[in-house]
């Protein structure tokens, strides 16, 4: 009786999940409101994880709670810590949702809310959940191995090595375009520029009470910094308003680009507990309850979604980035559908702290399914506001103009009515000059927040705090990001350096630490300073060239996961990473031979890069602009080697794994699964990790 | 009534227990229950330095996604 309920329940779940998507799907009326999508993620999410993961998790992995996970085996409370399966959920969930989720989704929605919102479902059921399931379940056999360990191992030396390669050069893209991100959301705002600045004095002072006063007490910082980072959004107001003071934290965007380099140098160069972990703290914090809060003020204030389905621009012609949505949009949204950096945090303390092999899929598949959820929120976010709005904040200055009379006329043309007056009270209402041309998605979504947060509290009266508490929020968790990952991207560099010279590989050689933080951030700041010069906007540029290196590594980390599974026998299975691999293949692809090649100079490197050449040699670009456009031409050209590059590593290795994979099916070499052997558990059934020790 | 009350209360403990654990304000004394535990096989660190090696271990590693 109890099963036959269960299962009328399961039956009741999916039929409403597919009502709902249907509904989303075929709703061509005037306005859908945004229950629908919130009904329609939370059964899909639930119906996936019942079935799509307990298969994967009975037929595919054969989970085994008997079996002692890393952190049992090697409990020394530093790296190897087994921890509750719900603490855990947490540490995973915080350490996988950055901004990619909020910003990928912000800005695919130039072609209407339909095909990112099925894509975030579809493709984080199907693909990413089970990348980052599976690789966690091959790293917890492996001893906690990364995944450029287990590539080395499973597949090949090579196939290590482009993993290496792989990580590095997302790495470099990701945190050239995030810093872009800010870049665009402070421009010329004083507001956002001195509420931002003042989170690095409150971050050192965290670091010091936390190093000398009370070591390790992160909670009471944490409670006092975000005290402090909040009152630093409400004196931001008094900073706009007192024109001496605005005038110093007004900022272009290289200017911008500059104080971002030489911040992400330092806190890379500088001890770790000073600046980068006492910020990192901060920003968790604000994360979780600025997500929970978006959450649940959507669920409050249930807003119309009032972009249409699919806009004009699936035609490829989008203003805020150029491309048809096969396979822009696929490249557009990574992390929230798949991402291959997740693979990395799968792969990296997760399974050294997992309790039970069993845990795995609710942290493995679940708290990317959860990231998803937020990805569909941002998606709401970005389109409960009038699509002439989206597009006016979204679109690059070269297109739609750069006075609201411009925009208005030009947007407007495209059929979505924008007055000229709308633009100009919104920023007012903000506490902001001007909104338009702030491409890169997190003023826009800004915008959202401070509308859905504003009609739960405060009204209109706290617009302008609401969206300078969103900015920040943004803008504090891609710090974050940066900091993170220069300070990581310095240890590869040392690492490949030490093999030239050994010397440099010793992370606590002061010359060595300065040289290899130059060079990451001379890196990841060349992309940052294109984008910020590019009259197009630098956002149609980078962001597909991040997406594309971030399903690189995805395909990579697909690659290990299906050569583990054809080495432990699950040939009937193995569709089950092989066709997200495949499609992963064929999006990379298709969109890097489009960003090379395509004729349109809009999407294609080299055609943008000849189009302009022509204008030189016609005589057609005046003399004090011929030293720009040759830096744009190399630009152009350079990102087209950087998109070859990624796209001849795919290559390689997908060569690299049919290889192997013929090598495996035709027994031509004896395989070895480098799993390490069986231990049974000491651990009690029913022990859950909250009792262990301090209870 | 009390019954009702018992639940809450631990409730609320373990909800405490959890956000100590999720954001690293409980990892010394974990760190000193494994030394317990396993025996001193290396010297036992001070909160001070356990801090600072923890941080040094944890931001060595991609340990934030984009």
């Amino acid at each position: 009786m109890r099963t036959l309920l269960k299962t009328i329940a399961w039956i009741a779940v999916a039929l409403l999940g597919a009502a709902a998507l249907a509904k989303i799907a075929l709703d061509r009326g005037e306005k859908l409101n945004s229950t629908w999508f919130v009904v329609a993620g939370v059964c899909c999410y639930l119906v996936a994880y019942r079935l799509y993961s307990a298969f994967i998790s009975a037929k595919l992995l054969a989970l085994d709670d008997t079996r002692a996970t890393p952190a049992e085996r090697h409990d020394d409370g530093r790296d190897f810590v087994p921890t509750n399966k719900w603490v855990l959920f947490g540490h995973h969930f915080a350490a996988i949702a950055g901004p990619g989720p909020l910003v990928g989704p912000t800005l695919a929605a130039q072609f209407g809310y339909l095909p990112g919102t099925l894509w975030l479902i579809a493709g984080a059921a199907f693909a990413g959940c089970v990348q980052d399931f599976i690789i966690l379940f091959c790293s917890i056999r492996r001893d906690g191995k990364s995944l450029g360990e287990m590539a080395r191992e499973e597949v090949s030396r090579r196939g290590g090595f482009i993993a290496q390669l792989a990580v590095l050069a997302i790495l470099v893209i990701l945190l050239g375009v995030v810093a872009l991100v800010v870049v665009n959301a402070l421009k010329s705002s004083p507001w956002a520029t001195f509420t931002l600045a003042m989170t690095i004095p409150i971050a050192i002072l965290l670091g010091v009470y936390l190093r000398y006063f009370r070591p390790g007490r992160v909670l009471e910082a944490s409670f006092i910094g975000v005290a402090l980072v909040l009152f630093a959004v409400v004196a931001g107001q008094w900073v706009a308003d007192a024109p001496s003071l605005a005038k110093v934290f007004t900022l272009g965007g290289v200017t911008l680009a500059f104080s971002l380099m030489a911040y992400g140098f330092a806190a890379s160069a500088l001890p770790v507990w000073l600046l980068l972990a006492p910020r990192d703290y901060l920003s968790a914090f604000i994360k979780a309850g600025a997500i929970f809060s978006l959450a649940a003020g959507i669920l409050v204030v249930r807003p119309d979604v009032l972009m249409p389905p699919l806009t004009r621009f699936i035609d490829g012609s989008g203003p805020v980035f150029a491309g048809k949505i096969f396979p822009f949009c696929f490249i557009t949204i990574a992390c929230g559908a798949i991402s291959g950096f997740h693979s990395l945090i799968s792969s990296g303390t997760t399974p050294k702290m997992i309790l039970r092999e069993g845990h795995a899929r609710f942290i493995g598949y679940g708290a990317m399914l959860l990231e998803s959820f937020v990805g569909v929120m941002a998606m709401v976010a970005a389109c409960a506001m009038p699509p002439g709005v989206y597009f006016a904040i979204n679109s690059p200055a070269s297109i739609v103009g750069s006075t609201p009379e411009a925009a208005s006329t030009t947007i407007s043309g495209w059929g979505y009515p924008l007055a000229a007056q709308t633009m100009t009270s919104l920023a007012h209402s903000v506490g902001e000059q001007t909104l338009l041309n702030r491409a890169g998605g997190a003023p826009s979504l800004a915008v959202g927040m401070a509308q859905i947060f504003s009609s739960t509290i405060g009204g209109e009266r706290l617009l302008s705090i609401w969206y300078h508490f969103a900015i920040m929020f943004e803008a504090l968790f891609i710090l974050t990001v940066l900091d993170a990952g220069t300070r990581v991207g310095r240890f590869m560099i040392q690492e490949l350096g030490g093999r030239v010279w050994k010397p440099f590989a010793r992370t606590g050689w002061m010359p060595g630490i300065l040289v290899s933080s130059g060079v990451i951030v001379g890196a990841w700041g060349y992309f940052l300073y294109q984008g910020v010069v590019d009259p197009l906007g630098g956002i149609n540029s980078l962001w597909p060239l991040f997406g594309i290196s971030n399903q690189l590594l995805a395909a990579v980390a697909l690659v290990v996961a299906t050569t583990i599974l054809m080495k432990m026998g699950r040939l009937r299975w193995i569709w089950v990473t092989l066709l997200p691999m495949v499609w992963l293949v064929i999006i990379t692809m298709t969109a890097s031979y489009q960003k090379i090649f395509s004729a349109n100079p809009r999407i294609g490197f080299l055609s943008y890069a000849n189009a302009l050449a022509t204008q030189i040699a016609a005589g057609k670009i005046p003399a004090d602009k011929l030293a720009d456009t040759q830096r744009l031409i190399f630009n152009q050209r350079l990102d087209a080697g950087v998109t070859a590059a990624l796209a001849l590593m795919i290559l390689v290795l997908i060569v690299e794994a049919l290889f192997q994979w013929f090598n495996l099916l035709t027994r031509r070499r004896e395989h070895t699964l480098h799993e390490v052997p069986y231990v049974q558990t000491r651990w009690a059934e029913g022990f859950t990790g909250t009792a262990h020790g301090d209870d | 009534m009390p019954r009702v009350l018992t639940k809450s209360s631990w409730l609320i403990r373990q909800c405490w227990r959890g956000l100590r654990d999720w954001c690293g304000d409980s990892a010394y004394e974990r760190y000193i229950r494994a030394t317990r535990e396993n025996g001193p096989t290396y010297s036992v660190l001070s909160p001070k330095d356990f801090y600072v090696d923890q941080l040094n271990r944890r931001y060595s590693r991609p340990n934030r996604c984009c």
